[in-house]
């Protein structure tokens, strides 16, 4: 048995420069693993809805399917539809031009999706208000209301994912390019919640990165896609877009088959 | 100054004076009672717990059903979620999601090493961990003393303690406190606390979403506790319609907490695989992970990709309660079968949620005790991912007694009885790796070595159940309850223990009594088998589940299962006296490696660093060639002095004093 109680003391936290390099391609890593990986929770809760559907469907129990072919309003329907597709194509457009440099057309097509989803929500919303069925009148009029429920938390899981990635844009942009002390506090904040919090030696870099700039330079915020803050957020962002594609895919499945069959 | 060193003199830690981050972010996450903290978690969960039953009856005060029916299952479930939410902001789980809105960055967090750390919301994996300990541990003796109370019931086949209804509350509620316990026993506690060190990283991927599993997994602890005094419920711990939607209050709490508890299995199974697949170490490649991190890696894919079905299905149900939906009412058009489905797609691959970390704590314990490799390492790790996917393919055998279609009975019997094949790949690369070997009976081996002698049973059993005609008669009796608790109890909670003895050294830098711990042992062993073994005779002579009466003739088989139970229960009481004995009372620190193990999260300090690693090691092999005097070093840790220090091998593999450290092969 080794005979000592501790093989070396606790020391300093610090890394070099391959540690960084490893923790940022881990970090990328992660958002690009992560985002993959929520998807499929949400595909196998929307599979589970989809199975509901089609179980009672095929079961048809007392005929009480849909009775009468009632549909919810198609209206509404075909509106947060329409706001959620075009939110996710605004989406993914806007990460195309990220791609090529153009912050700004990326931040407005942020913010255009975030609305565009908080819309898709009170639609959803108000069509709870204008059912022409009870919730628990048929198989079609419950799986309804569980579709509505989960759009719902998938939109809105899609709008707050955009918007704290176009609201985290804005204010690294504000750090860049504004000047003084107050920057400073930032850049260090960043620092400090790099080392104590586990957020990531990135982070370290960018705070270091973005104190050196205001300090010396005052470099604009184009720097910033080179620094390793940069590319976790662009991997942040690339997640984010391919769940509001996700998101696109799963409201014309269940439009398909709420409105159409 | 040049650039470089001033980055040295950047990153240095701790910075003394952290900066002040605004109010937006919560109170400071500072050490102290003003900060938030298990205090501040349950006013908020008593304030919103009565401010959501409070505007739950305000919506449904209008409704003249619900007035008639004496339970306002809009109220209990307005009240469990705003609880649930009010727990969650009084820890400080939403502080940060709530200042990412106006894009602010994680107020930061400062190492401690006061006790208080482990009651607050905390991104240190280790704390984490070890609050799942406590938190499973809380769960299970809550649900033992629940199993104590039914055994007590069953003591007579006339006389009662308790009447039928509660007595069935009891039962429901001891099995779905232990299933939700079960399905984070092995992830939360020593899954958390280790991986990071097993694969050399310094943190894991997400660390705030790893503290929301544990809070959210305690909010659920909580709620399903809410249900007796609503009243309980009488399904069992399956929930299956039509008594869920038939039953009072308690039923809320159930969906509602097995809702929660898989929120928590899925944040847990989400961070812990992202870690594993992006944070390993350089050279840890696929096959130099040790066997433990395949087993949580294949049960990550499960809790991610099984548990939103559970997740669903409470949906369905509290809407069922709440919306007055009908997918569990065939009469209104929808299917009570509609739940057995859904839970047993979520349902069978738990079982494995359970079973695979088990099977990697003993695969990881057996070569330090026999000083010998692991056999059949890569069958061990193909096992794992088969036993993972398969589970997927046999949840209707749940359903061969409720209607299902007669022509799809051989198939999901088939695919039942193709998942013992990789099952017993992991089984035989325990029996390779005892062959031949000169055993070291530690307190954790013999823990392992009673994980196979139960699980044989189990599984043995288990084929059995997988064929139609055998299931068709035991369905619904003690057999099965006996089945599922070896391998459940027999498997997975020896497996934990077994855990807990091997890495609580490590966890907490004190040694655990050895003489308490095989008393311990031999107690639980002896008379879990004493508990369990009588019940497939009693089940096979026709006594069914979930009653609590039976036939007079099997009550001399009851009653040895019964007072088997009682001595089961207070071995546990043999664990927590060692367990604070050896900790607080009178703690003897522990050595660096008293197990000699050559596993990497042996090698770095004792205690662990926050950031786990002064340098992230860089593997050069696996964790698994003992007795190999030409083996490579496993690890080369950064430190000119420790290049080489990777465990000693004891008295089959060279060195033992670290005074000749081997050099990393180049």
């Amino acid at each position: 048995m080794t005979d000592i109680t501790s093989a070396r003391p606790v020391t300093d936290f610090s890394d070099t420069p391959e540690e960084r390099e490893f923790e940022l391609r881990a970090a990328v890593g992660s958002y690009w693993t992560g985002g993959r990986l929520f998807i499929g929770m949400f595909t196998f809760l929307l599979a589970s809805e989809a199975f509901a559907y089609f179980y009672l469907r095929s079961s048809n129990n007392g005929q009480l399917w849909r009775p009468g072919n009632v549909t919810a309003p198609t209206g509404i329907g075909w509106a947060i539809y329409s706001v959620v597709l075009a939110s996710a194509v605004i989406a993914i457009f806007g990460q195309t031009r990220l791609r090529k440099g153009y912050v700004l057309d990326w931040e407005v097509a942020g913010w255009t999706a975030v609305l565009g989803g908080l819309l898709a929500i009170g639609l959803q919303i108000w069509q709870l208000t204008e059912l022409p069925f009870f919730p628990g009148s048929s198989g079609y009029a419950s799986c309804f209301i569980g579709w509505a429920v989960m759009n719902i938390v998938m939109i809105l899981g899609g709008t707050y994912w955009m918007e704290t990635a176009v609201a985290r844009s804005l204010r690294m942009r504000s750090i860049t390019t504004g000047d003084g002390p107050d920057q400073l506090v930032v850049a260090r904040s960043l620092r400090m919640q790099s080392i104590t919090t586990g957020d990531g030696p990135d982070q370290l870099v960018v705070a270091r990165s973005l104190r050196m700039r205001s300090i010396t330079t005052g470099d604009g915020p184009d720097q910033l896609s080179s620094t390793p803050s940069g590319q976790i957020f662009r991997a942040n962002v690339s997640a984010c877009t391919y769940f509001w594609g996700f998101m696109a895919v799963g409201s014309t499945l269940f439009w398909v088959m709420f409105y159409l069959i | 100054m040049t650039i470089s060193a001033e980055r040295e003199r950047e990153v240095a830690y701790p910075d003394p004076t952290p900066p002040s981050v605004g109010w937006f972010q919560g109170l400071p996450a500072r050490p102290g009672w003003l900060s938030q903290h298990l205090g501040t978690a349950i006013i908020g969960a008593v304030l919103g717990y009565l401010l959501g039953h409070w505007l739950g009856n305000v919506v449904a005060s209008g409704y003249t059903n619900v007035a008639n029916s004496g339970v306002n299952a809009i109220a209990n479930t307005g009240g469990i979620a705003l609880g649930a939410l009010g727990w969650l902001a009084g820890i400080g789980a939403i502080n940060y999601p709530l200042a990412k809105i106006i894009g602010k960055e994680p107020a930061p967090e400062f190492e401690t090493t006061s006790w208080s750390r482990y009651f607050r919301y905390t991104a240190d994996h280790k704390v984490v961990g070890m609050q799942y300990v406590i938190g499973v541990l809380t769960f299970l003796f809550t649900a033992g003393l629940l199993a104590m109370a039914i055994r007590t019931e069953l003591l007579s086949p006339s006389s009662h303690v308790f009447g039928p209804g509660t007595y069935i509350s009891i039962v429901s509620e001891h099995g779905t406190m232990m299933m939700m316990m079960a399905t984070s026993v092995v992830v939360g506690p020593l899954g958390n606390w280790l991986i990071p060190l097993m694969i050399g990283a310094r943190r894991t991927a997400f660390p705030r979403v790893e503290a929301f599993s544990f809070w959210i997994f305690s909010a659920g602890y909580l709620t399903i506790l809410t249900a007796l005094p609503y009243g309980g419920f009488p399904t069992g711990w399956t929930g299956y319609a039509p008594l869920q939607t038939q039953a009072g209050g308690g039923m809320i709490s159930y969906l509602a907490g097995f809702a929660l508890i898989g929120l928590g299995m899925m944040a847990a199974g989400f961070n812990l695989g992202v870690t594993i697949i992006n944070y390993r170490a350089p050279g840890m490649t696929w096959s130099r992970v040790p066997i433990f991190v395949w087993a949580i890696l294949s049960t990550c894919a499960l809790l991610t990709l099984a548990t939103p079905t559970l997740v669903a299905a409470g949906l369905f149900g509290i809407l069922d309660h709440t919306a007055q939906t009908a997918f569990f009412v065939t009469e209104h058009g929808g299917s009570s079968y509609l739940w057995q489905n859904l839970f047993w797609f979520f349902g069978h691959p738990e079982v494995y949620i359970m079973a695979l970390p088990g099977f990697g704590i003993v695969a990881e314990i057996l070569p330090v005790f026999t000083r010998k490799p692991l056999f059949a390492y890569k069958v061990a790790a193909a096992g794992m991912l088969g036993v993972a996917l398969l589970s997927f393919f046999v949840w209707q055998h749940h359903l061969f007694q409720s209607g299902i279609n007669p022509d799809m009975r051989p198939l999901f019997m088939l695919t039942t009885e193709l998942i013992s094949i990789p099952t017993g790949f992991i089984f035989l690369v325990g029996m390779g790796t005892l062959y031949k070997a000169k055993i070291r009976f530690e307190v954790p081996m013999l823990f392992a070595l009673a994980v196979f002698f139960n699980f044989l049973i189990g599984g043995v059993t288990g084929v059995f159940l997988s064929d139609v005609p055998v299931n068709v008669t035991v369905h619904g009796s003690f057999f099965v309850l006996s089945h599922f608790h070896y391998t459940i109890m027999g498997g997975l909670i020896f497996a934990f223990f077994g855990g807990l003895y091997f890495w609580l050294p490590k966890m907490t830098g004190k040694t655990m009594n050895k003489k308490l711990g095989q008393i311990h042992f031999w107690f639980m062993f002896i008379f879990f088998n004493f508990t369990f073994f009588p019940m497939f005779l009693i089940g096979l002579l026709g006594q069914p589940r979930r009653v609590f009466e039976y036939a007079q003739n099997l009550q001399t088989l009851n009653d040895i299962s019964s007072i088997s139970a009682f001595i089961l229960g207070a071995s546990f009481l043999v664990f927590i006296a060692n367990f604070v004995w050896s900790i607080f009372i009178k703690p003897t620190p522990s050595p660096a490696n008293p197990w000699d193990s050559l596993g990497l999260e042996w090698q770095t300090a004792n205690p662990v660093p926050y950031y786990n690693f002064e340098r992230i090691p860089v593997v050069l092999n696996d964790p698994y060639h003992y007795s190999e005097h030409d083996a490579a070093a496993v690890a080369d840790m950064g430190d000119p002095v420790l290049v080489g220090a990777v465990a000693p091998t004891g008295d089959g593999g060279g060195d033992t004093t670290g005074d000749d450290p081997v050099t990393p092969a180049e």
